[in-house]
């Protein structure tokens, strides 16, 4: 059984699972816990075990005992999962310091997913239909980006910028996202860092993250790219790296240094930090406002939240906004409900990426809060697609905005 | 039956049985003025096999077996229906056999009455928390468990009986011995839980009203007495029956623990009164329904703190409260401290010479029982022509409403509902309208509050029957009670004719 | 299969029904990875009404069918017996139908899980008294009465979840739908008491381990969530076991409610601090059993009396306090106030990657625990060899011994006993002689318990025959059950195989 690799690697995590099946129920209302898996919430119709972890350790239980094969039809129900980790976290976690259950030592469910699906694409069960189209994009030289845009459209924004350097030791990394599908926001990102006096750098060489790659499980597709994105920021001197894409952010300060199995020459920020300092400097020059504090509320996530352990920082840029009341939603920071996009569900199964947003917004609104911002353009593009499929009165109750833009809104 | 007789005799000794016409006679009634049975034979066995060897005969001889407790059932439950069969009299087996006091478990042959053994617990300072029945002097253990009995004390606390049940000897009615819970596991020494080995096959006799077996042991949990008691009366305001319900309802929704709450209706303290039943409440001029309340507690300080919340939802409503002792007209300290309890219903009984109830005693949630007392008072009035009917006679109408209206498990009561009426014997004549007339009106008043969707217990051979009669068993519910009933006694002799099971007659 | 095929998906619709093999994989285990059945149909119902008509078509066609509510049967009850079979997946059915706030009865499908019943409950200022079992969020309410559950908070003072049953609504194996208690007068609107109508018919439904009907509707007893509640955690002296009974019988003794009582053992607790689980008591040191205590009560001042009183109890024998705080190492405080009973029973499970329980979960009197451990450690040297093969490929020799103690109503007990093991696929490779092992240890331990005349509750597959296998049950106890299941069930289809009970089918 070559083909099961990684698979084999996890086997503790695999055979640590003893079914209690709390990655798919848990409620303790107490720490904030209600329920756990997005896709299967989303799929109750279904519903089937397979859609959440718990069904799916089973599956890979047999599948290390030899009693089914790897298959494409695996794959199709594999890829179902936005690896949020919501799972990994309440597997056996008490969610208090001072109780340890060891099950949770063992058992990071994603890491699982992960193994698995490098498996599938060594076996030449994945990727699937669309996930093969993002990954020929990115590694085709005319492109270099999932969207399949060509390659130089995703610097065409800074040319609006002249004061942006090529080369200093704060460099900005674009991504792929926003420069092509919401470059008002990074417009709006600049008015802020023009009236807050901040000089960056950005270079137009930097090559798609790679992100894409790692979520569908194509080691093969970024060994290359890491290397040459590292080389390219130490040459032009960076000392600090930051970004405001979640996934990006993410992807070069955890997966990176994992990756390659040492630190970076640098250091990475998100864009919340950036703008925090700004804000505690009172860099940022608001104008007056006038009406009453208007209810905001922010989501986590995943690749923020969860998955780098910031919760924080976005939350007090939001609390220096004049004019916002920042309230939480039932379901916040480690126990936040994912959007849906990540893992590869946004290309493969739009309609499940959508559903599940469509719950993340009826949340928000059950807050009562009148926005529902946040700091990743996976999160915003995907809810901002749910939100237009939503009803009218949804869509006067409330709007979908990311920080950048509320901020800059504001000046 | 000479042969049958002599067999039977082989097995208990020629003391404990009887064909004489006297006994059988004596056997030949309960509670009720109307219905009659008279076997033809009278067992008093010893232990479950000798049990076991006369329901055995019974079967190859295809006769119809009644097993009596201390005969108390108000809907002739232990008596023969139709004047045949063998009456199993098993007070005879009513000695205590172990009491666990580590475990506070007491295991008892079923026979024993209820007062009985907690004369003998009250040495230990224990008690079993719901004390059986209204009639718990003579009412037995085992004939509780076999109809969820409530109404002795301490069921707004612990329930009906049946929630202490712990374990069960009993006899199927084709001869076979089982024991129920942890002593399904043969290796268990004795019983400690109810609750496992499997399905809760205790439950099967729980309110079979003993058509499935007949229980030889039971054990019971008991519990520690509490060394401390407040009980307190009060006289109802106008619409004294729905203040009541509220302040019962408002009880559970603080959860207090309250161990008796019950309501006694306006109609049994004006006529009550009337007859000199109530000389501790002459000095009450509006002659309304009274509440009253027992609460019990670890210490003297929990003990205030619960009256304090109790006495809190009470001044609530416009109540007046009627002071501690007795003779203040605190019925409450009869009950608790005298063991009134065992004989609290007896109230409306022989008002006037003669004078019995025929009962339509039921559960139903606490909130709708005003209205269901209401429209009990409603069909009195629809069937008034009837009373007169009896009126001529005895120159006293019969009285229809309910005594005390219990708080039981959860949110409910028992509504001790009715109408007392006159025996057709009456002043030394048998009136065959009288007897006629009875059996009309009470059928006519159980179909009504049946339609209530009210819950019975205690259903013997008048209401089991009539229940399926008037098709108001859900049809898959009755279904499977035939089937299991089929199953376990396929000649249908273990009283035979209760909900209609009468095997081949 | 493919016309059967048809025939069910006609009656739920082909989103809720599927033999795709992952997902039948994905139905194959419960919870102990070593008993397997891979169903060959796996359907998810939404009403009664379905439910009886694929009952009606198995009993057609002779296929079994397997209830399952959360799965999180330690025993392998929800899973087939043997690759075959239907698995009814009821978790669709679990809705809230009705809340009864006046009567305090909540009307729920089977389906629904403790945790999200209680979370709507607390709204209300409402509990179910006693939480379910230790898996509580994740298992339903139907399988807790199936099996009288406990363990998951407040069984000391409310007893299993079985005390608070009001009514049943029940597919019966051939199809009928019956509904109880109050309920069997058709013309009751609402069920408002289990107790009366004729004989307690829902008591066959409880603790049937769903061999006598499929549960598609329970309501259940609520009662107001008290305001005040205290807990308290002790470090107990040496002798632990023997005087935690102790304690416990005291306090039935003494009247005292106690909502929850649990001890943990001394093995537990410095095997835990050992393995990194209990930093907050990582500065003890002394490590041994550990019992803890809540209460709840409807005043302070209630509140305070009942907390001395059991102060008093559990002072007298020596044993000392923690402080309030969780971080003090009051285990109690995270039980209640953070809903850790849901999670308490995890405890040993993980030690190190692949240590699985094999669990032995029964229920016995306080004052035979103490003899029963003493017992088990017996059986354990006992079968050191057997031990020692799973040491010899795994580096750890499992661990027996027994989780949380915990008092249940009455003078009882849950004992969490069995031991820990590995699964058979071990660091890359199958190990069958594991799995051999782990299965003849499970049922010699549990023979063991078996003639300490304990009584089980969970049974499962494996435990429900073992018992029959080893003529455990007493024979005309065992008879009344086959005669019974015999007349609801005459082909015994429903959970075919439990408490060997095959019908036609002799696969085994």
């Amino acid at each position: 059984m070559s083909q099961l690799k990684n698979l084999k690697k996890e086997w503790k995590a695999i055979m640590s699972c003893m079914g209690c099946g709390d990655c798919g129920y848990a409620i303790r209302p107490a720490v904030g816990r209600y329920l756990t898996c997005p896709v299967k919430e989303a799929m109750e119709e279904e519903g089937f075990e397979i859609y959440f972890s718990r069904g799916r350790m089973n599956v890979l239980k047999s599948i290390l005992e030899g009693q089914i094969p790897l298959s494409k039809e695996l794959a199709e129900w594999v890829y179902q999962c936005s690896e949020c980790g919501n799972c990994t976290e309440v597997c056996h976690m008490s969610q208090n310091p001072y109780i340890v259950l060891p099950t949770c030592n063992w058992i990071d469910h994603v890491k699982v997913w992960e193994a698995l699906r490098k498996d599938l694409i060594e076996a030449g069960f994945a990727p699937l239909d669309r996930h093969n189209d993002l990954i020929k994009y990115m590694n085709d030289d005319k492109k270099k980006n999932p969207y399949g845009e060509e390659r130089n459209k995703k610097f065409e924004w800074i040319k609006e910028f002249p004061e942006i350097k090529d080369k200093g030791e704060l460099m900005f990394f674009g991504g792929c996202t926003m420069p092509l599908r919401q470059v008002d926001t990074l417009r709006s990102m600049m008015k802020i860092l023009r009236a807050a006096n901040k000089e960056i750098a950005m270079t137009n060489e930097e090559l798609c993250c790679g992100s894409i790659a790692l979520r569908i499980g194509d080691e093969k597709s970024i060994s290359a790219v890491i290397k040459q994105n590292i080389e390219l920021f130490k040459e032009k001197g960076a000392k600090t790296l930051f970004t405001a894409c979640a996934g990006c952010y993410r992807t070069w300060k955890k997966d990176y240094p994992e990756l390659l199995g040492e630190e970076l020459p640098f250091e990475v920020k998100h864009i919340t930090e950036i703008l925090i300092e700004l804000l505690n400097n009172n860099q940022i020059p608001f104008k007056e406002i006038e009406q009453e504090d208007v209810k905001v509320t922010y989501h986590d996530p995943c690749h923020l939240g969860r998955h780098m352990n910031f919760y924080d920082i976005p939350r007090e840029v939001i609390s220096k906004i004049p004019g916002i009341n920042l309230i939480e939603m039932k379901r916040t920071r480690n126990n936040a409900w994912c959007c849906g996009a990540g893992g590869g569900v946004k290309s493969q199964f739009p309609d499940l990426a959508i559903k599940i947003s469509e719950e993340r917004i009826n949340e928000a609104i059950e807050a009562g809060a009148l926005i529902l911002t946040t700091s990743c353009p996976f999160c915003i593009g995907n809810l901002s697609d749910a939100y237009e499929k939503m009803d009218d009165s949804i869509k006067e109750s409330i709007k979908v905005v990311d920080i950048i833009d509320l901020i800059a809104s504001k000046l | 039956m000479s042969d049958i007789y002599h067999k039977l005799e082989k097995i208990v000794s020629d003391n404990y049985i009887s064909k004489d016409i006297y006994v059988r006679h004596a056997y030949s009634r309960n509670v009720d003025v109307i219905l009659q049975g008279i076997p033809d034979i009278v067992i008093r066995p010893r232990d479950a096999q000798e049990i076991s060897e006369i329901l055995k005969i019974a079967n190859e001889e295809n006769i119809a077996v009644i097993p009596r407790g201390a005969g108390i059932c108000e809907f002739g439950g232990s008596k023969p229906i139709g004047n045949n069969g063998i009456v199993l009299d098993l007070k005879r087996m009513n000695n205590i056999l172990n009491l666990d006091e580590e475990n506070l478990i007491v295991t008892v042959e079923a026979g024993i009455s209820w007062g009985k053994l907690n004369e003998y617990l009250c040495q230990f300072g224990l008690y079993t928390g719901c004390m059986g029945p209204g009639s718990g002097m003579s009412a037995s253990i085992g004939g509780g468990i076999s109809h969820h009995s409530v109404g002795g004390g301490g069921c707004a606390k612990y329930g009906a009986c049946t929630n202490q049940l712990v374990s069960l000897e009993v006899v199927l009615p084709t001869g076979e011995i089982i024991e129920t819970g942890s002593q399904a596991n043969k290796y268990s020494k004795f019983p400690f839980n109810r609750f496992g080995n499997g399905p809760d096959f205790a439950g099967l006799f729980c309110g079979d009203n003993g058509i499935f077996g007949v229980k030889t042991k039971v054990s019971l949990q008991v519990f520690p007495k509490p060394k401390f008691a407040e009980y307190k009366t009060y006289l109802m305001p106008r619409k004294s029956a729905e203040t009541a319900a509220q302040i019962m309802t408002d009880i559970r929704r603080c959860g207090i623990d309250v161990y008796d709450a019950m309501f006694i209706p306006d109609v049994v303290i004006a006529v009550g009164s009337q007859q000199g039943l109530f000389p501790l409440w002459d000095h009450i001029k509006k002659k309304r329904g009274i509440f009253f309340y027992t609460i019990e507690a670890n210490s003297e300080i929990e003990l205030l703190e619960k009256v304090k919340y109790l006495d809190e939802i009470i001044s609530n409503t416009k109540s007046e409260y009627l002071g501690s002792e007795i003779s203040d007209g605190n019925i409450a300290k009869w009950h608790y401290k005298e063991q009134g309890h065992w004989q609290f219903y007896h109230n409306l009984w022989g008002m006037f010479p003669s004078m019995q109830a025929l009962s339509a005693e039921c559960f139903c949630p606490i909130n709708s029982f005003p209205k269901i007392l209401r429209d009990i008072d409603q069909w009195d009035v629809e069937h008034n022509e009837d009373m007169q009917k009896i009126f001529n006679i005895t120159k006293i109408r019969p009285i229809s409403g309910s005594g005390p209206v219990a708080l039981i498990d959860g949110n409910n009561v028992e509504i001790t509902s009715g109408f007392v009426t006159f025996w057709g014997y009456y002043d030394n004549e048998f009136h065959k309208i009288i007897e006629e007339t009875n059996l009309k009106l009470w059928k006519s008043l159980l179909e009504r509050v049946i339609k209530h969707g009210t819950q019975w217990y205690m259903m013997g051979e008048f209401l089991s029957r009539f229940m399926v009669d008037i098709g108001a068993y859900s049809e898959e519910f009755y279904n499977l009670m035939k089937s299991i009933k089929k199953n376990l006694d396929p000649n249908m002799i273990l009283s035979r004719g209760k909900f209609n099971f009468w095997g081949e007659k | 299969m493919s016309e059967l095929y048809q025939k069910l998906e006609r009656i739920v619709s082909e989103k809720r029904i599927s033999d795709n093999i992952y997902v039948r994989h994905a139905y194959s285990r419960n919870v102990s990875s070593n008993l397997q059945g891979v169903p060959d149909l796996v359907i998810r119902p939404s009403s009664a009404e379905e439910i009886s008509e694929i009952l009606k078509i198995a009993n057609e066609e002779n296929v079994s069918v397997i209830p399952r509510g959360g799965g999180d049967c330690e025993f392998g009850g929800s899973k087939p017996i043997g690759d075959t079979g239907i698995v009814l997946d009821t978790k669709s059915m679990n809705n809230i139908l009705n809340l009864d706030e006046e009567n305090l009865i909540v009307t729920v499908e089977a389906g629904i899980s403790w945790g999200k019943l209680n979370e709507y409950l607390y709204h209300y200022g409402l509990y179910t008294g006693c939480l379910g079992p230790g898996s509580g969020m994740t298992s339903s309410i139907g399988g807790g009465i199936s099996h009288h559950s406990v363990g998951g908070g407040g069984c000391a003072k409310y007893g299993a979840c079985t005390n608070q049953l009001v009514s049943l609504e029940v597919v019966l194996p051939t199809g009928e739908i019956i509904n109880t208690g109050s309920q069997a007068n058709k013309h009751s609107k609402h069920p408002f008491n289990r107790f009366g109508n004729g004989p307690d018919l829902s008591s066959l439904f409880c603790g049937d381990n769903g061999i006598f009907g499929v549960k598609t509707k329970v309501s259940l007893q609520v009662f107001p969530k008290p305001e005040f509640a205290s807990y308290k955690t002790f470090l107990m002296p040496r002798k632990s076991l023997e005087i935690s009974a102790q304690i416990m019988n005291e306090i039935r003794q003494k009247g005292i409610d106690v909502y929850d009582t649990m001890y943990f053992m001394d093995l537990v607790v410095s095997l835990g601090i050992e393995y990194g689980m209990f930093p907050m008591w990582e500065h003890l040191k002394r490590k041994r059993g550990i019992i803890f205590y809540t209460i709840e009560a409807n005043s302070e001042v209630e509140l305070a009396v009942k907390v001395k009183q059991l102060d008093n109890i559990i002072l007298n024998k020596k044993a000392e306090e923690f402080g309030p705080e969780i971080s003090d190492g009051n285990i109690a405080k995270w039980h209640y106030v953070e809903q850790g009973h849901w999670l308490i029973a995890h405890n040993l499970w993980g030690l190190i990657p692949g240590f699985d329980p094999v669990d032995a979960e029964c229920k016995v009197p306080i004052n035979a625990y103490p003899k029963i451990m003493r017992d088990l450690d017996q059986w354990d040297l006992e079968h050191s060899e057997d031990m020692q093969k799973i040491l010899e490929i795994t580096g750890m020799r499992p661990v027996t011994g027994s989780g949380p103690i915990i008092m249940v109503k009455n003078n009882n007990v849950e004992l969490t006993c069995g031991f820990s093991s590995f699964t058979s696929y071990y660091n890359g490779e199958k190990h069958t002689i594991i799995e051999e092992i782990n299965i003849k240890l499970w049922k010699s331990l549990l023979e063991r318990l078996v003639k300490h005349g304990v009584m089980f509750y969970m049974q499962g597959d494996i435990l429900s025959r073992l018992m029959v296998d080893i003529d455990g049950y007493q024979k005309e106890y065992y008879e009344l059950m086959k005669a019974i299941k015999k007349t609801i069930d005459p082909k015994q289809i429903l959970s075919r195989g439990k408490y060997n009970f095959w019908g036609n089918n002799t696969d085994n």
